[in-house]
């Protein structure tokens, strides 16, 4: 008889959300976690779409470490000279069933990871799953260190890069192109200040996008969300264009972060925390195997994230895919049968979700947004030019079509219907 | 042998202490507590002086909320844990901590051997194991950095200035280490897991004998304050001067501060 009912890799959210789920309905459980403590490996941006964690725990905001709930979204176009930006704020933002959260992983992961660990299961670090055990075909454990652990199902929620998954072969080599890499720095400063400086209530954050100038037209972009006293900084750039080019990404966030308008939001900051990572963006195109014989693909490992421009997703997604690998588990073990036609469960469940069904919708987003450079360079120009237009008054006014004809012919016409019909079709 | 008891310490992490720079205090509320790091060393001995005699291993711990640490404790290799937890111990100076772990081992059965490390790395007094083995009545060999097994008796080596000391001791003996003994080896999922399982022993004051005022310490912590290095930001080379005239200024600047 094996160890454990089910041997989950990795204590990021879509590997508690799975334990948790699974010790709820009873399975034994082993979570095995490469850092320290669980979320000192893992990274965000900033932000959590908290839907799909509503669902599992409700009420989760009030108990979990979240810092700000995001009532403020603001999405600005920067040039050398200019910055235009939309803004929203809505107390709208705030209902629970959709609302989102600033967060950082080293606080909020633990805080998940002892919830799996309340219900029971067995949550092990620092331990690295290095192999794969197999028993005729079928994966049955995993191998950390010197030690064989044994499980009817492995749960691989080890990352973007999944290292066993690849090993497993249900994930090919990341390609350049189906990556972006993102950077960030947290800046401490009291909460009054932040909530000054962005506008908002004790409580309430804000998340702010950036492009243009940020990624100096390659695919890519800046961030920063509030957190309760510090901000989160950063750019997300895609593998391809960066590697391409001579630029440093160090460099570009150094950049950024003096840029004229981030500048005065991060003035007196005191950088506490410096981190990379990789994202998954390659969407449906680098959809790996998600079940075989005995394993099941989560979260990142499977690649589960979609970037669209205004939203960014994908602990969410992760979450999703934790609760139904859970499902689809304890299906197995009640047919006691852990082979790849069972598990295939976990694909239709995802199929059915708005998990996959998210990726489908929006199929054509990550080449989109990976290959439309005018939307890095031309049209954030645009934007300027069209909006500091709007607004400039230098002696006899004229109608605004007559200012911004010539703008938008200079972007091309041709080119900005194509870029308006693809990207209403993507994104 | 009978049975090894190796001490240890419930230890703030001093990585993320962060330093008022205007008041130089100390601001700990980032540090997460952990076993003392030279502690690891002395469970590690402990697990392997086990392995040679096939005695008995306890670990134990003093100090405020310190149950936290009995499963780090143990996964480490010790049969059985016993944390004396009370918060006030949290101001516990070396007399009270060497006094209390006195207590505890004498109400533990059958101890010969305690293992100390020779300090933690909050306050490295360097006095419990000495001061152990005095109230223990034990032979007290400090600085160990090699400790065999050979039939009743153990042999150590001690690491001093001038050159290194064999000793063999038989009979109850409190051992304080110094932290290139050994590796402390990260413990395995299985050792974590095994863990759960071994019993850890939870002690208030009052269960060794002892009251809250017998522990009072007597060392009272007036401030502690980060050390301050003040740079003088003198430039020796302004506008790319020649080397020969910056090494000159230099020269001229370590005489005038009395350097040279």
């Amino acid at each position: 008889m094996a160890d454990y009912d089910a041997i989950v890799v990795g204590a990021g959210v879509s590997g508690s959300t799975a334990a948790l789920c699974m010790a709820k309905a009873g399975m034994s459980v082993l979570v095995v976690e490469r850092g320290d403590r669980p979320g000192v490996k893992n990274m965000t941006g900033g932000r959590l779409y908290g839907h799909s964690l509503e669902t599992i725990l409700p009420g989760f905001a009030a108990q979990a470490p979240i810092e700000r709930t995001v009532i403020r979204e603001k999405i600005s176009m920067l040039t050398g000279e200019s910055c235009c930006t939309l803004d929203v704020s809505s107390a709208r933002f705030a209902n629970p069933a959709s609302a989102s959260y600033t967060v950082l992983r080293a606080e909020f992961d633990p805080w998940l990871a002892g919830k799996a660990e309340e219900a029971g299961c067995d949550v092990v670090c620092p331990a690295s799953a290095d192999e794969l055990l197999y028993d005729n075909g079928k994966v049955a454990g995993v191998r950390a260190g010197e030690d064989e652990l044994t499980a009817d199902v492995v749960l691989l929620a080890d990352g973007v890069n999944s290292p066993l998954g690849r090993k497993a072969g249900l994930k090919k080599e990341l390609a350049p192109d189906m990556v972006a890499v993102g950077v960030k720095e947290v800046l401490e400063l009291p909460g009054g200040v932040i909530n000054d400086r962005f506008n908002l209530e004790p409580g309430e954050g804000a998340a702010h996008l950036f492009a243009g100038e940020p990624s100096q037209g390659m695919v890519g972009g800046g961030f920063v969300y509030t957190n309760k006293e510090s901000l989160s900084v950063g750019l997300v750039m895609s593998m391809h264009t960066l590697t391409a080019s001579r630029s440093r990404l160090p460099d570009l966030l150094q950049a950024f972060r003096d840029s004229k308008a981030l500048k005065p939001l991060l003035s007196g900051g005191k950088l506490v925390e410096y981190s990379a990572h990789l994202v998954p963006e390659g969407g449906l195109r680098m959809l790996p195997t998600l079940a075989a014989d005995g394993v099941l693909l989560l979260g990142d490992a499977a690649g589960f994230c979609l970037n669209l421009g205004y939203t960014v997703r994908g602990m969410d997604y992760a979450i999703a895919s934790g609760m139904l690998a859970a499902e689809t588990a304890l299906e197995a073990k009640n047919k006691g049968d852990f082979s790849a036609a069972t598990l295939a469960g976990y694909t239709t469940r995802l199929e059915q979700s708005f998990v996959l069904r998210d990726l489908h919708t929006h199929q054509r987003a990550p080449d989109f947004i990976g290959h439309t450079s005018r939307l890095y360079q031309e049209y954030p120009q645009l934007a300027e030019d069209l909006l500091t237009g709007l607004f400039t008054v230098n002696g006899p006014s004229t109608l605004f079509i007559k200012k911004a004809l010539p703008v938008l012919s200079k972007a091309g016409l041709f080119n900005l219907l194509k870029d308006a019909f693809r990207g209403a079709r993507s994104i | 042998m009978k049975k090894i008891a190796v001490c240890y310490k419930w230890v703030l992490s001093d990585a993320d202490i962060r330093i008022n720079e205007r008041t130089r205090e100390l601001d700990m509320e980032k540090c997460k507590p952990q076993i003392n790091e030279y502690d690891r060393m002395g469970l590690e001995t402990g697990v392997r002086l086990k392995e040679a005699s096939g005695c008995e291993l306890v670990a134990l711990t003093c100090g405020a909320a310190t149950e936290a640490s009995a499963k780090d404790a143990l996964s480490r290799g010790p049969d059985a844990v016993y944390c004396l937890d009370d918060p006030v111990m949290a101001v516990a100076d070396a007399t009270a901590t060497s006094k209390v772990l006195a207590a505890m081992i004498r109400s533990i059965s059958d101890v010969d051997v305690v293992i100390c490390s020779e300090g933690s790395s909050d306050q490295y007094a360097q006095q419990v194991g000495p001061r152990l083995a005095a109230l223990l009545g034990f032979t007290s060999v400090s600085y160990v950095s090699k400790a065999e097994v050979q039939g009743d008796a153990l042999l150590l080596e001690r690491k001093l200035e001038q050159g290194t000391e064999c000793v063999k001791v038989i009979g109850p003996v409190v051992v304080s280490i110094v932290p290139d003994i050994c590796e402390a080896p990260i413990p395995s999922v299985k050792q974590i897991l095994a863990a759960k399982k071994k019993p850890s022993i939870k002690l208030g004051l009052a269960d060794i004998g002892l009251s809250a005022d017998s522990v009072a310490p007597l060392l009272h912590v007036a401030g502690v304050k980060a050390p301050l290095s003040e740079r003088k930001a003198v430039r020796l080379n302004p506008d790319g001067v020649s080397i020969s005239e910056a090494a000159t200024a230099l020269a001229r600047q370590l005489a005038a501060d009395g350097i040279l």
